[in-house]
């Protein structure tokens, strides 16, 4: 209530009308009318409403913002949060349990790794119903590269689907079985909402929007953007404006993050980092840009497998793990079993086995 | 810009005309704390703002779920059709052809058929939807060579035996020549100025549905040297946006052919960051063209012939790189007479 009137978020030539007037706190402006206010400090009636309007609810809000966690409610409540699995054990474990709600997530890596694969396998998961241990939720899925295609997003809606009844017919659950007559691939199409935008203008524009999204759709669990990269590394002869754009971008996506509870994808490009000894690839976008993720996962090929390096984790080890992309999606590498890599092949006739192709190369 | 239309207090109207602001992109960016100061508007008023801003930019486009991507195919064609390249198992390999958004690269070295390709896609794009293509013309942007019109002359002659699958009046009711249009672009400026200006016009009357590039390497192999490639990289991007930017206004495919260098050492740091580590070449230009691609096909010549039913052509490999919807594989093709022929697995040439 003893909060100046010089620090309220009014328009500079009010704030000055109403100083020299007298009104030096809050609680001063709040006691009087709209109309007496007016006349006291020489505004027009209008002004004078806005004035009262923007700090009363302030006001009542002061004490709610600053609200106060101990460190064990946040524990307990990290705790409680479900992660979104991604299919590979392997990447699940090193993240603790998936991709965690409530934080931003970054995916870096050179064209062709896998990172669309990801966010698409993320999108379908993350609605997995609770009682398969998935969070239920829906997505937001802004592309910027326009490299989402429908028929491989339906493969791996497929996939998921297929997997969940093999449990629900392992398990013989009623709830299990109630949730799967829900759990198709029409109802996980239709809970992922597209978006996409051309210019990093579109973008912004589409932060400024998605809170009200979201509150439209308040099953929304996972917003990802595929890919941060693209729109922000042409069109820019002001280095300083991007810079600034982006941070300004980082902190809307952690603020939409934490007061929604979601989880944020984001992928991003590889650039070339020349050193003194030798070049290396490193995420795009700059340095400042690495503090806007919580997460950071760096997929990379090793001779012809793929890997996934948990590059920057608060609370996790740096690892790096192995994944393959299958017909059905994101997934652990299976051991080498010579039935397996038949059956492989069946599924898939093109993909024939590489040692038909060394034949034809001296 | 006019800020009539927007949904706005005429009182912000004033401040933002006196403040020199000139579009809602301005507005977005700027953090809230900036624009009050230049604007002398209190919070609320610079939320609601932006949010208006935002409102207007994004001209009423509303989020979609996959559900309609997927059903509504006549609303969405570039998720559910695709360039066909005149030949079905080519096709098939490729699970319909040339994706509609997005840069297609086709790299290999000299003499692997990429030029081949090329022309034969230039064919195809002019036939009907039914029969894959597009129903309009293609732009041939060469900058290494000159076009090889006696070969397309070839080829179109030849379209009847080629595309058994399309009744002979169609062929014959096709100009297939009138509808190539053939620009030369020796240097990075005259390219530029084309695709910005030249391809536009052509695109919007609707002459023309696929821009090929042969090639991309040549201009900016030549133009930069090492130490400029930072410039290098640059241009590649503001190219590669150019590009993506027409794809998807137009619903029209790129498709750039890329020359290939020799990989220097076993552990190629770049080549082992790529998956290549099984090539002796890799695809010119970088990571920073690379990071512009929808998909990437890699060429090459085998030093076999192919069998029976190809007799006397070369033995070509066809390898998908990346793509967002197909894993790497490879397939078997080659060039004769009448065109690009894919070589199906029954027929493949497995002599031991």
């Amino acid at each position: 209530m003893q909060r100046e009137v010089g620090s309220c978020p009014l328009a500079p030539s009010v704030r000055s009308r109403l100083i020299a007037a007298g009104f030096h706190t809050v609680q001063d402006v709040v006691e009087v009318t709209a109309s007496e206010l007016a006349r006291e400090a020489g505004i027009s009636e209008d002004s004078a409403v806005k004035v009262l309007q923007i700090l009363r609810p302030e006001n009542q809000r002061g004490s709610s913002t600053a609200q106060k966690h101990t460190a064990l409610a946040l524990l307990e409540e990290e705790q409680a949060q479900a992660s979104i699995i991604t299919f590979c054990s392997a990447l699940d474990e090193s993240l603790g349990g998936g991709v965690p709600l409530s934080k931003v997530t970054e995916i870096c890596g050179p064209p062709g790794v896998g990172k669309t694969h990801l966010c698409m396998q993320l999108a379908v998961d993350v609605q997995i119903p609770e009682c398969f241990g998935g969070v239920d939720g829906e997505t937001m899925y802004i592309d910027t590269e326009n490299s989402l295609l429908v028929e491989r997003l339906v493969d791996v809606a497929n996939a998921c689907v297929l997997h969940c009844s093999l449990i629900t017919q392992a398990h013989q659950q009623d709830d299990q079985k109630i949730a799967m007559q829900r759990f198709t691939l029409n109802h996980i199409l239709s809970h992922i909402h597209y978006v996409n935008c051309h210019s990093y203008a579109e973008l912004l524009a589409q932060m400024l929007v998605l809170p009200d999204f979201i509150a439209q759709h308040s099953k929304i669990k996972l917003v990802i953007i595929d890919s941060i990269a693209f729109p922000f590394r042409h069109s820019f002869d002001d280095l300083s404006l991007r810079t600034r754009l982006l941070n300004m971008l980082a902190q809307q996506l952690i603020h939409i993050a934490n007061q929604h509870k979601l989880a944020i994808v984001l992928t991003n490009q590889m650039t070339t980092r020349i050193g003194s000894s030798e070049s290396l690839l490193v995420p795009a976008l700059g340095e400042s840009w690495g503090h806007a993720a919580t997460n950071r996962i760096i997929l990379h090929w090793e001779r012809l497998q793929r890997f996934a390096a948990l590059y920057k984790a608060p609370n996790q080890k740096d690892v790096t793990v192995q994944f393959e992309i299958t017909h059905k999606g994101f997934r652990d590498v299976q051991a080498v079993e010579p039935e397996t890599s038949s059956s492989k092949s069946e599924i898939n006739p093109r993909k024939r086995p590489r040692e038909h192709d060394k034949e034809y190369q001296p | 810009m006019d800020w009539e239309h927007l949904d706005l207090d005429p009182q912000v109207t004033v401040a933002l005309n006196k403040a020199n602001i000139q579009s809602a992109g301005d507005i977005l960016t700027y953090s809230v704390v900036d624009l009050q100061r230049i604007t002398h508007l209190s919070i609320p008023d610079v939320h609601h703002l932006q949010k208006a801003a935002a409102v207007a930019l994004q001209m009423g486009k509303k989020a979609i779920t996959a559900l309609q991507l997927y059903r509504d195919k006549n609303s969405f064609p570039s998720q559910h059709q695709k360039l066909s390249l005149g030949c079905s198992i080519l096709n098939n390999f490729l699970q319909g052809g040339i994706p509609m958004v997005g840069i297609t690269e086709l790299a290999g070295e000299s003499s692997a058929g990429k030029t081949q390709i090329a022309l034969q896609l230039c064919l195809s794009v002019q036939y009907a939807a039914e029969y894959g293509g597009l129903g309009a013309g293609a732009v041939y942007i060469c900058t290494e060579d000159a076009f090889p019109s006696k070969r397309l002359q070839q080829l179109i002659k030849s379209q009847h035996k080629l595309r058994s699958d399309v009744p002979t009046d169609i062929i014959r009711s096709i100009r297939f020549g009138d509808s190539i249009y053939i620009e030369h672009a020796a240097d990075i400026d005259m390219l530029t100025d084309c695709i910005t200006k030249k391809l536009p016009i052509l695109l919007r009357r609707g002459q023309i549905r696929l821009i090929i590039i042969d090639s991309i390497a040549a201009l900016f192999r030549c133009e930069f040297t090492g130490k400029d490639a930072a410039l290098k990289a640059k241009h590649l991007q503001s190219l590669g946006a150019k590009l993506h930017h027409l794809s998807t206004s137009f619903t029209a495919p790129v498709f750039c052919i890329n020359q290939v260098t020799d990989t220097m050492k076993d552990t190629d740091s770049v080549l082992n960051h790529l998956g290549l580590q099984d090539k002796k070449v890799q695809p010119a230009l970088g990571i920073s063209w690379s990071n512009q691609l929808l998909m990437r096909l890699m060429v090459s010549r085998t030093p076999m012939m192919a069998p029976p039913p190809h007799a006397g052509g070369i033995l070509r490999i066809m390898e998908v790189i990346f793509a967002p919807h197909i894993p790497r594989s490879t397939c078997y093709y080659t060039v004769d007479l009448e065109g690009v022929k894919g070589i199906g697995a029954s027929q493949e040439p497995f002599a031991q």
